[in-house]
């Protein structure tokens, strides 16, 4: 079974993160991501920014993986 | 291009909002496809052109690749990928979808 934590260390090793929460099941994750790489993105750009970070794992391990992508300055305002 | 790349170019640019789900509105097979008919419900969504990845294999796999995007659902409007059930959610909330979708039926 895939863990929350091999996640968040999927996401860490391929993506530079400020701040970086996973939490799931097994099948469904929730992630808190927070980086500087995000500035200047849209949306899209930012998952797959994410999706890029877990490459295969998304298409074999990860059935859905539901995100929020901040930027340092959007998290701090809350956003 | 490849036939199935093709047939997806086809599809987003003949309609002017797609969504590309697991099941049909009225059956929706997955959580995150039923809320994505949901939103676009509630954003008074008039023609919505779906096509269900799960009775064709080329597309489930094609879709994937056309957007550089690994998750269904999938929304195109105005022939544009616009995001998967995170992005539709945050930009129901926002109220940003309502907005973009009253806009592609000015075009129209």
């Amino acid at each position: 079974m895939v863990t929350a934590d091999s996640v968040k260390q999927g996401i860490a090793a391929g993506l530079e993160c400020e701040h970086l929460e996973v939490a799931g099941d097994g099948e469904h994750f929730q992630a808190l991501i927070v980086s500087r790489l995000f500035e200047g993105r849209n949306r899209v750009q930012r998952h797959q920014l994410v999706y890029q970070a877990l490459g295969d794992r998304m298409r074999e391990e990860i059935h859905a993986l539901s995100m929020r992508t901040v930027t340092p300055q959007e998290w701090q305002a809350g956003g | 291009m490849s036939d199935v790349q093709q047939q997806i170019k086809d599809q987003v640019t003949q309609h002017a909002v797609v969504l590309y789900m697991k099941g049909t509105p009225q059956f929706p097979q997955c959580g995150f496809s039923a809320m994505a008919i949901q939103v676009l419900q509630a954003s008074g969504v008039k023609e919505l052109f779906t096509v269900n990845v799960l009775e064709n294999a080329e597309i489930r796999q094609g879709i994937k690749q056309f957007a550089n995007w690994p998750t269904i659902p999938q929304l195109y409007i105005g022939g544009e990928f616009v995001g998967g059930s995170d992005i539709m959610r945050e930009m129901f909330e926002s109220g940003e979808l309502k907005k973009v979708l009253e806009a592609t039926k000015q075009q129209a």
